[in-house]
């Protein structure tokens, strides 16, 4: 619950500041945005735990990596492996939103670079994150 | 007096005899053995697949024995000083053995090692803890030489070295068992192993081809003749857990295998695997191993368990969609075919099978079909459902024809019973085109109850037949578009859509946009389902540029107004006193309270009404404007009434929120 709820801050700063940043309002609360932005949380929860175990990693393009997966007991390889796939394909689709509901789909490569650096900047220490191909640890 | 003899020397070897090089060297020494120092240099050694280099032998006064080599190649693998202390070396004219010797890569395991050079028979035997044991006893004069390998808890992680580097490497676990290896000149000619594995794990360094607790049995016989290997193995996995990107298997698989290996190409001619909870399934393959690519491959398998066969074997491979989300049940004939990196053939007959969506989207029952696809030739499908459910409504049996060419379906007609009507679908052709899936088919919906339709959508109870045809819709790069005009009947009336486009129909933000108009719906049939309080008279309803995200409006521009035409134009107390309602605290300004208290119904002469959406905000207009005031329903008749409205700009989700108080509660009451 408690990463639950530092996940939705991190999530509205990163839209606030964002929006600061690029003059691109990604506040943008249209029905899409809301579906997908529910459906990130919820996965979050399940998510963070292999954050912290190192197995999942925030890459430098905005999306997330599986980067270690013998951290994942061998049982559980197959779900992250999926949970890392469905949160890739929601954020791809989330970044096409923002940019789609901004009347600027040709947007959403620099939207998806600001988040990129926003999801980095603001991920928990001890999580793995990308810089120029090669990953560390916060 | 110590003695100190330094011989400098290179050889270059047949085959792998170190001890016929020491005896080579010492048969010219002058002095006794006891009494010296010995310090031979030799420059390399080499044979086929080993090489030694720096070789440094020096044998101590005291009966000890130091070897070491600067670079030692063996079996494809390097290693860099290496190390051998011998304890009690003895060198006599018939043997050499080194006594509790010790190599410096693996300290651990102190080891024993004899060579007859009459017989020629070699002991070899390293040791652990734990009862550990390698032992390695070679007949080297038998004709054909024979060379036996003993393994007692005998650890796998020490194989690591011995595997290549980038694939799994073993971490835990122990081997118990023999292996026989015996040949002639020539080399290795017959192999014998019977092997049993305990708890082993291995692991590459991604952890993504993985195994943690491997319990089971191996045993392979191989005979080398004409250039290649004959082979036959069993495989028993008893237990324990493999994951192999992105494969989940447990333990429980039997595998037996017989085929050739020509050093090259590994050829599995004929092969029975039993799956746990699925079947047997019987398979030939020809695997590069050089290239590590799959040559040509044929699975059969025959009333194979599809919920367990889907979800472990087939389902990981593929892209997370509807496909995936569904959950099969019944038995299933395959017969796989691949060759040239591509599937050849696929038969498949399924038997009694269900196929239930877990999102509850669609569901079918019954099924029994045959299909026999292939890549090149053409050929015909045949299924058969017993029933299903598609969006919550129940479809009746059916029998479809597939014309299958290559990766194009075509099904050139269908009909699916849906509630008392049917659903005719016509030219439905399924292809892939540059690895992407489309698909496009024309249909026509015979009349169905509105009554059935909307017990079944679990929806307001509805009346009347809902009936049209759908020209073209077709699905490519995730839009599903409607090609021509829709056109329903429903209400009494008709209702018209055009341009309608959804895309990402099936992912988490599904976006539809059209424009839909509606001719001349009977506002009575209307009113009556929703309980909106009655109105009688006809109404067109026209929604152009619609735009619905996540199945919600994001944007439109709606237009209401009573239909041309002659018709009776009453409304009721309770649609007045919710039309008012619906315009929040100063929409019912304009009724006259006590009027109507007197009377049920009302004459009026018009009604309209329109919403312009965006961002949120509906503003609103009537069918006349005055000034921030506008006319809703226009009045006419004895007695007549007008509603008016006063608030132009409406928070949507108010007025939604507002709608479904009205709806859910008639009771509305007028301040």
């Amino acid at each position: 619950m408690n990463n639950l709820i530092k996940f939705c801050f991190a999530l509205f700063a990163l839209c606030v500041s964002t929006a600061a940043s690029a003059q691109v309002n990604i506040e943008i609360n249209t029905p899409g945005v809301v579906a997908l932005k529910q459906s990130m949380q919820q996965r979050h929860t399940e998510l963070a735990a292999f954050y912290a175990s190192g197995a999942v990693g925030i890459t430098s393009d905005g999306m997330v990596a599986l980067r270690d997966a013998n951290a994942v007991p061998l049982a559980a390889r197959q779900k992250v492996n999926g949970l890392v796939a469905a949160e890739n394909q929601d954020r791809k689709a989330l970044y096409a939103e923002i940019a789609r509901a901004n009347a600027h789909p040709e947007w959403e490569g620099d939207i998806r670079s600001t988040f990129a650096q926003r999801w980095i900047q603001r991920a928990q220490a001890g999580w793995w994150v990308q810089s120029g191909g090669t990953w560390s640890r916060k | 007096m110590l003695n100190k003899i330094i011989i400098y020397t290179t050889f270059r070897l047949p085959s792998c005899r170190l001890s016929g090089l020491l005896s080579f060297c010492l048969f010219f020494l002058p002095v006794p053995l006891y009494a010296v120092q010995i310090t031979l240099n030799v420059a390399d050694v080499t044979a086929s697949s080993f090489t030694a280099r720096g070789i440094k032998v020096v044998l101590a006064q005291k009966g000890s024995a130091e070897f070491s080599i600067d670079k030692l190649h063996m079996a494809d693998n390097t290693w860099h000083k290496v190390h051998v202390h011998c304890a009690e070396f003895i060198l006599s004219s018939d043997r050499v053995t080194c006594h509790k010797g010790k190599l410096d890569a693996i300290p651990d395991m102190p080891f024993t090692f004899s060579y007859e050079f009459a017989a020629q028979r070699l002991d070899l035997r390293f040791s652990a803890k734990a009862n550990e044991l390698w032992q390695v006893s070679a007949d080297f004069r038998a004709q054909p030489w024979r060379a036996t390998v003993q393994l007692r808890n005998a650890q796998v992680k020490r194989l690591a070295d011995w595997l290549p580097p980038d694939g799994p490497l073993p971490t835990q676990g122990t081997l118990i068992g023999t292996l026989v290896v015996s040949g002639d000149k020539a080399g290795v000619r017959q192999i014998n192993a019977d092997v049993h594995l305990a708890g082993i794990a291995a692991a590459d360094a991604s952890g993504l081809h993985a195994a943690e607790k491997l319990t089971g049995k191996l045993h392979v016989d191989a005979t080398h003749t004409s250039q290649k290997w004959n082979w036959r193995g069993a495989l028993d996995w008893q237990s324990g857990e493999l994951f192999w990107q992105p494969l989940y298997l447990r333990g429980g698989h039997t595998l037996q295998a017989s085929g050739q290996w020509d050093g090259a190409q590994l050829n599995v001619t004929q092969a029975v695997a039993n799956l746990p909870e699925v079947g047997k399934v019987e398979l030939n393959a020809l695997w590069d191993v050089k290239k590590s690519n799959l040559l040509e491959a044929r699975v059969v398998g025959k009333n194979l368990s599809l919920a367990n066969a889907f979800s472990d074997y087939a389902k990981p491979f593929m892209v997370k969609d509807a496909v995936t989300a569904a959950e099969p049940k019944g038995r299933a004939d395959v017969d796989w075919q691949y060759r040239n990196g591509a599937t050849q053939a696929l038969h498949v007959k399924l038997h009694d099978v269900a196929i239930v969506d877990s999102k509850k989207r669609f569901a079918l029952h019954g099924i029994n079909a045959d299909i026999p696809w292939h890549a090149q030739q053409q050929s015909e499908a045949h299924m058969a459902f017993a029933d299903g459910e598609l969006m919550g409504l129940p479809l009746g049996a059916t029998q479809w024809q597939i014309q299958m060419r290559g990766k194009s379906f075509i099904l050139p007609t269908a009909t699916l019973p849906l509630l008392d009507g049917k659903l005719e679908v016509s030219d439905f052709h399924l292809q892939s085109v540059n690895e992407v899936w489309e698909w496009d088919f024309a249909s026509k919906l015979t009349s169905i109850s509105m009554q059935k339709l909307s017990a079944a959508l679990h929806w307001p109870e509805m009346h009347g037949s809902l009936s049209g045809s759908i020209p073209k819709v077709s699905y490519q790069h995730k839009l599903l578009k409607v090609d021509g005009t829709l056109l329903f009947k429903v209400f009494d009336g008709e209702v018209l859509a055009n341009n309608l486009k959804l895309f990402d129909p099936f992912g988490l933000a599904p976006r539809l946009s059209g424009n839909l108009d509606m001719q001349g719906l009977d506002l009575d049939l209307l009113t009556r389902t929703f309980s909106f309080g009655n109105i009688q008279g006809r109404i067109d309803l026209g929604v152009h540029n619609l735009e619905l995200v996540s199945w919600h409006p994001v944007r439109f521009d709606a237009k209401l107004g009573s239909s041309p035409g002659k018709y009776r134009k009453r409304i009721s107390q309770k649609a007045v006193e919710n039309i008012s309602s619906l315009g929040g605290a100063g929409g019912g300004a304009a009724l006259q309270r006590s009027f109507l208290r007197i009377f049920k119904s009302f004459g009026y002469d018009s009604i309209g009404l329109s919403c312009a959406l965006r961002n949120n905000i509906c503003t609103m207009a009537g069918t006349e404007d005055r000034g921030n005031a506008f006319t809703i329903v226009k009045g006419g008749g004895i007695p007549a009434i007008t509603v008016m409205g006063y608030n132009r700009k409406v928070d949507w989700s108010e007025l939604i929120t507002r709608l479904k108080r009205v709806l859910q509660d008639n009771k509305a009451v007028i301040k």
